[in-house]
C-alpha cells in the first residue's frame, strides 16, 4: 500500500478511482457507522470541508475517532477540531493551510504533536493555494499558475509547488498541481438518496473537492426527495456521480455552525480547546468520556447537553434565526422568519 | 463623527488600536478582513466611518452588513445579509484582479520590511511553537493593493527577520516585490498598541509615524528588535473618542469578546 502522500498529485490514479464509479441513481443512504466503515480506511488523506467550524462534518469525524482509524493524513483547509486525532494514535501527517480556532488561538494537541514530531507536517500551504490546487482537479487542469505564496518561505519548505516563469509575460509565477484527496466528507443542508447535496451559505471550496476526491461521503441534516432537488438545483453544490454514501444525520455539523439551521457552539469549542485539551492527559479524558464513552453523535450531543443543563442544540437553532433572519428565509421546511420578537441585543451579549 | 476626545475615560491598548484602525479605512473601499483585531478595526469602520465599505471574507462572502462581533471570518453572523457569498478561490481571484483595495490582517511576528510569519517559531523542521499556518493571510498580502497589519508590540514580535516568512511584505527591500512577481502594492500600516508605523518609500523600512498617547519613539524603538526609522514629523495618535469607545463598546463587541 502506497503512503497516502504518493497518491495525493496523481491524475491518473484519481482517474481510474473515477472510472470506477457508478454514474446510475442509486440509492446511497446508509448509516454513518457503515459509511465510515466502509469507506474510510486506515492510511487515507481526508480533507476538511465546509470552513473549519461552519458546515464541517463534525459527527463523521468522531465517528471516524470511534472506529479508531489510523495513519490518516489531513489536508487542513482549514482544520478545526479533528486536528487533535494524532493523540489518540488516528493520524500521522498533515498538509496545512490553517490549524486554530482564529481570535482564539492555536488548537493544543496539533501544536503539541507538531513540536513533538509526533504529527508531521508534510506541507504548508495558503488557503487560496491549496484551493486553487483543489481547483485544478475540478476543472481538469493538470496545475494551476497562481500569484499566491511568491517570495516566502511556504515556496521553500512546501515540496509540491514550483516557481516558475510565465510562458507569456515571463514574470515569476508560482505553480500549484491538481490535488486528488483520498477522502472528503461534506456535511449538507439537504441531500437526496443519489447524494445531490444543497447546502445555503458560502461553498468554500466544496464543489471542488467532492470532484477531486477519490470518495466522498455525504452527511446531511435532513434526506429529501431528489423531486425536491430538481425543482431547485441552484443551491446544490454536490453532484451526485461524485458520491458514495449518503447518511442522514441531524446536527451532523455540531459543535460547529449550519448556516441557516443552528450556531456554533461557542461556549463549548472554546472551552473543550482552551482548557479540556490542555494537555495531553486531559485531551485523553475528554475523548474518552465524549467519543470513546459514547454510541453516536446523539448520545454525545446528549451527554454535553446534561452538562452544560440545557437544551444546547434548541439555544443554538435561537441564536441563529437572530443571525439570518431574511437571509435564509427559504431554507426547507425549517421555516426561518416567524418570531422576531426576540430581543437581539440581549442575546447577542450571551451569544457570542 | 464625533470630535470630542477623551483623556479622562479609560480605554484599553487594544481598543485604541481598533480605533486607530478603523480611521484607515475609506468609505466605499473593499477591505478583505482577516480574522482576530482586524475583524474588530473593519467592523467599527463600517459602522463609523466607512458606511459603503465592502468587507470581503476567504469564505467567500462579501458586503454583508455587520452586526456584533462574529468569532471567526466565517459562519452566519459575518456574513449576515451579504448579498454575494462564492467560494475561496473566487474571492481571492477577485482581488487579485483588483477589487480588493486594502488586506487587513494580523500575525506572531513582522518584521522590518514588513513580512510577517503565522507559521513557527524557531526552525521549522523543529519548531519551538507550532502556529496557526497561513489561511488567506498570504493571499491576501500578494493580492490586495494595501495591506495593514495589527498587532501587540514586542521585541519578539517585531523581529530584524521572521523565523518564518509566511506572508509577503517588502521581502528584502525594494524592487522585491516586483522582481518575485507579487502584483500587490505591499504593506501600508502597522498599528501597535505603541504607535502607527508606515514604509519608507526609498528603503521599504518600517518607519514610525505616529505614537501612541504617552508613548515615546524611545519606547517604541526599545520594544522593536530593528532600528526603527523614525519620520520628521512624528505626531500623536489622536484618543479615540467618545463616539468611537460607544460604539465599539456598544454596537460592535458588547460582550468584550476581544477588545478587552
Amino acid at each position: 500500500m502506497s503512503h497516502a502522500n504518493e497518491r495525493l498529485f496523481d491524475h491518473a490514479l484519481a482517474r481510474e478511482a473515477k472510472l470506477k464509479k457508478s454514474r446510475a441513481e442509486k440509492d446511497k443512504r446508509m448509516t454513518l457507522q457503515d459509511a465510515v466503515a466502509e469507506f474510510v480506511q486506515d492510511g487515507d488523506s481526508i480533507i476538511e470541508t465546509g470552513f473549519a467550524y461552519v458546515r464541517g462534518p463534525m459527527a463523521a469525524f468522531w465517528e471516524i475517532g470511534r472506529q479508531k482509524k489510523k495513519d490518516l493524513v489531513g489536508i487542513f483547509t482549514p482544520g478545526g477540531m479533528n486536528t487533535a486525532w494524532h493523540e489518540f494514535g488516528g493520524m500521522e501527517g498533515c498538509h496545512v493551510a490553517y490549524v486554530g480556532v482564529e481570535m482564539r488561538g492555536l488548537i493544543s494537541p496539533f501544536r503539541r504533536g507538531v513540536e513533538a514530531g509526533t504529527l508531521k507536517v508534510y506541507s504548508d500551504w495558503s488557503h487560496g493555494g491549496l484551493a486553487l490546487s483543489l481547483l485544478a482537479a475540478e476543472k481538469g487542469l493538470d496545475y494551476v499558475a497562481c500569484r499566491s505564496m511568491l517570495g516566502t518561505d511556504i515556496m521553500n519548505t512546501n515540496p509540491y509547488i514550483k516557481l516558475a516563469e510565465d510562458p507569456f509575460t515571463g514574470d515569476p509565477v508560482c505553480l500549484v498541481p491538481a490535488i486528488y484527496p483520498d477522502v472528503a466528507i461534506i456535511h449538507v443542508h439537504h441531500a437526496d438518496r443519489y447524494g445531490n447535496g444543497r447546502i445555503w451559505g458560502p461553498a468554500v471550496n466544496d464543489t471542488s473537492i467532492c470532484v477531486a476526491a477519490h470518495k466522498v461521503i455525504v452527511t446531511c441534516e435532513r434526506i429529501v426527495d431528489t423531486l425536491d432537488i430538481r425543482a431547485n438545483p441552484y443551491q446544490v453544490i454536490v453532484p451526485h456521480y461524485t458520491v458514495d454514501a449518503v447518511c442522514e444525520v441531524p446536527y451532523g455539523a455540531y459543535p460547529g455552525d449550519m448556516p441557516g439551521m443552528y450556531y456554533f457552539d461557542r461556549r463549548l469549542q472554546e472551552r473543550v480547546v482552551r482548557v479540556e485539551w490542555k494537555t495531553a492527559e486531559s485531551t485523553r479524558e475528554w475523548y474518552e468520556k465524549y467519543i470513546l464513552g459514547t454510541r453516536d453523535h446523539f448520545e454525545m450531543i446528549q451527554l454535553i447537553a446534561e452538562d452544560e443543563g440545557m437544551n444546547v442544540i434548541e439555544y443554538l437553532k435561537r441564536l441563529e434565526q437572530l443571525a439570518c433572519d431574511a437571509a435564509y428565509c427559504g431554507i426547507g421546511s425549517w421555516g426561518i422568519g416567524g418570531e422576531r420578537d426576540w430581543k437581539y441585543e440581549e442575546v447577542a451579549k450571551r451569544a457570542i | 463623527m464625533n470630535d470630542v476626545q477623551v483623556s479622562e475615560i479609560q480605554y484599553t491598548p487594544r481598543e485604541l488600536l481598533a480605533c486607530v484602525a478603523a480611521r484607515l479605512i475609506k468609505d466605499g473601499e473593499s477591505v478583505f478582513v482577516g480574522t482576530g483585531l482586524p475583524l474588530v478595526g473593519a467592523l467599527l469602520a463600517h459602522k463609523l466611518y466607512a458606511p459603503n465599505m465592502m468587507a470581503i471574507y476567504e469564505c467567500g462572502a462579501v458586503d454583508p452588513e455587520p452586526r456584533v462581533l462574529p468569532w471567526s471570518v466565517s459562519g452566519s453572523w459575518t456574513y449576515h445579509k451579504a448579498p454575494v457569498i462564492l467560494s475561496m478561490t473566487s474571492v481571492f481571484g477577485h482581488s487579485r484582479a483588483g477589487y480588493a483595495d486594502v488586506g487587513f490582517l494580523g500575525g506572531a511576528q513582522i518584521d522590518m520590511y514588513g513580512n510577517i510569519n503565522a507559521t513557527v517559531i524557531g526552525d521549522y523542521e523543529h519548531p519551538r511553537v507550532r502556529l496557526t499556518g497561513s489561511g488567506g493571510a498570504n493571499d491576501i498580502a500578494s493580492l490586495c493593493q494595501r495591506v495593514i497589519f495589527m498587532g501587540l508590540h514586542l521585541p519578539e514580535r517585531f523581529p530584524e527577520r521572521c523565523d518564518y516568512v509566511t506572508t509577503p511584505g517588502y521581502l528584502d527591500g525594494p524592487g522585491a516585490r516586483e522582481r518575485t512577481g507579487l502584483p500587490g502594492g505591499g504593506p501600508w500600516r502597522v498599528i501597535s498598541h505603541l504607535g502607527v508605523m508606515g514604509f519608507d518609500e526609498a528603503t521599504c523600512r518600517m518607519k514610525l509615524i505616529s505614537c501612541h498617547p504617552g508613548v515615546t519613539p524611545e519606547v517604541i524603538q526599545q520594544f522593536t528588535g530593528f532600528e526603527l526609522l523614525v519620520s520628521d514629523d512624528v505626531v500623536e495618535t489622536p484618543k479615540p473618542t467618545v463616539e468611537e469607545l460607544r460604539v465599539l463598546r456598544e454596537e460592535v463587541d458588547p460582550c468584550q469578546l476581544f477588545v478587552f
